[in-house]
């Protein structure tokens, strides 16, 4: 660990001022490492803030954060206490036109596969057709996997298929039985 | 030559002016936090507004192949907006430490009322705190006295003069300038300000040394390429190239680089593909990759 992640752990555990300093500066502090730094900091903060203030943070952080802050707070999520408290971050992130931003929640991540209701994941599989990302990286997939959600990716390759456009293959792994 | 213009407004600028200053040497810019032209009535305005110098502006920019940094305080006019000022000043504490942000500024006097003064000594304090230089917008009316009360607050707070640049010079202001130590910044307008040929003119008279030029271009009648016109010329009137260089390159390089965020280094591949919150600076053309 850095000399510098070591101290900012210690000043994110003397309370929220400081902690955002240290999360501010990360990314040039840390370069390809900010976002398990800014994971470990976000915790420590939490670590010492009531609980009854934690969904405010961290919908503070996403609402005041750039694009790389936005991803390294997204891929944090799973690792948070109670992680499901956070789930409108996630699902508002989804919502995003950036595809960083989905990609952080949909892909290699748990969060959505544990705590997505069945709309919000739904929405979800759609966007990553839509975007180019592989429903293969969607953690839990098989698990979610819906007479709903089949009937909206079914509808989705008739569409593409009728306008004369390629369907993705990994949407069989939505559609296709195992 | 590679040029810098350390000063200008890009969110107030088209897509084209972006391909005109990258094709006349524009490797990078800085966006300061300013004006609008219509008064802002919402803190929440401010901070959307830092947060697309932040994001959007930054990547529209490298989409051309130019580096984006910005500079984010309350701006002098808007200091006077009693209801908003102290909020936008403490909205700016979140936001100093962040990637891209590599001064505080514009800050200073317009119509130098004590609200200004008072803001703007604020925002001193801010800079010192978050370890930033400064930059300093001077008032257009009275531009004189200004300058000099500016000069007097940076020497009364102590902010050292080495990280302070004080912008929109004229013939009358720059000699104070340079004997405070401070950097001295000129706004090459097509009618106010300072024009290319009485540019040209300081240059032979006071050299190079902490010299910097710049487009100020924003949403009124102005031109983004007045750092390559300014350029051309100091060549034309013969002035060395190495003494442009330093004006229009390595001076904005050196201030900017005491806020130890201003790394021109990192990869910066043109890459039209790319969306930024899903929106694309094209419409319909054939993306450039290099």
């Amino acid at each position: 660990m850095t000399d510098w992640l070591e101290e900012s752990l210690a000043e994110a555990r003397r309370g929220e001022g400081p902690f955002i300093r240290r999360w501010n500066a990360a990314g040039r502090k840390l370069g390809a490492s900010a976002d398990d730094g800014r994971a470990r900091l976000l915790r420590a903060a939490l670590e010492v803030l009531p609980a009854d203030e934690h969904v405010r943070l961290v919908e503070e952080l996403y609402r005041t954060g750039e694009l790389r802050e936005r991803v390294a707070l997204l891929k944090a999520l799973p690792l948070l206490p109670a992680p499901e408290r956070f789930v409108e971050v996630g699902v508002e992130a989804v919502r995003s036109n950036a595809v960083a931003l989905i990609e952080a929640v949909a892909c290699d991540n748990p969060y959505p596969g544990r705590h997505f209701s069945e709309e919000a994941f739904n929405q979800m599989v759609l966007k990553c057709l839509f975007n180019d990302l592989a429903l293969g990286r969607i953690q839990g997939l098989p698990d979610r996997r819906t007479a709903e959600l089949r009937r909206m990716v079914a509808a989705y390759a008739s569409e593409r298929r009728a306008a004369g456009r390629s369907v993705p293959d990994d949407a069989k792994l939505v559609l296709e039985e195992n | 030559m590679k040029l810098f213009d350390p000063h200008i407004h890009m969110t107030s600028r088209t897509t084209d002016d972006y391909q005109a200053m990258a094709a006349a040497g524009i490797a990078a810019v800085v966006e300061p936090a300013f004006w609008v032209g219509q008064p802002r009535t919402h803190v929440g305005t401010f901070e959307d507004y830092f947060l697309s110098l932040l994001g959007w502006e930054r990547f529209r920019a490298s989409q051309f192949g130019i580096r984006h940094f910005c500079t984010l305080a309350l701006n002098p006019k808007e200091a006077n907006s009693a209801r908003l000022a102290d909020d936008v000043v403490a909205l700016l504490r979140r936001y100093l430490d962040k990637d891209g942000v590599v001064a505080v500024g514009e800050i200073g006097y317009d119509d130098q009322t004590p609200a200004e003064e008072r803001i703007f000594a604020a925002q001193i304090e801010l800079a010192r705190e978050f370890e930033l230089p400064i930059l300093i917008h001077t008032p257009h009316r009275d531009k004189k006295r200004g300058t000099e009360r500016t000069l007097a607050l940076v020497k009364e707070t102590k902010f050292p003069p080495a990280l302070t640049l004080v912008d929109h010079n004229t013939e009358e202001t720059l000699p104070l300038v340079l004997d405070s130590g401070c950097w001295a910044g000129h706004s090459i307008y097509p009618q106010t300000k300072m024009d290319e040929v009485r540019m040209v003119a300081l240059v032979k008279q006071y050299g190079s040394e902490r010299i910097i030029v710049n487009s100020a271009a924003d949403w009124g009648v102005s031109d983004p390429l007045k750092v390559p016109k300014t350029a051309q010329g100091l060549r034309e009137a013969g002035v060395d190239e190495a003494a442009i260089e330093t004006i229009c390159w390595s001076n904005p390089v050196r201030f900017f680089a005491q806020s130890g965020r201003l790394d021109l280094e990192a990869p910066l591949s043109i890459d039209q593909r790319r969306l930024w919150e899903g929106n694309s600076v094209l419409r319909g053309q054939t993306p450039r990759v290099d």
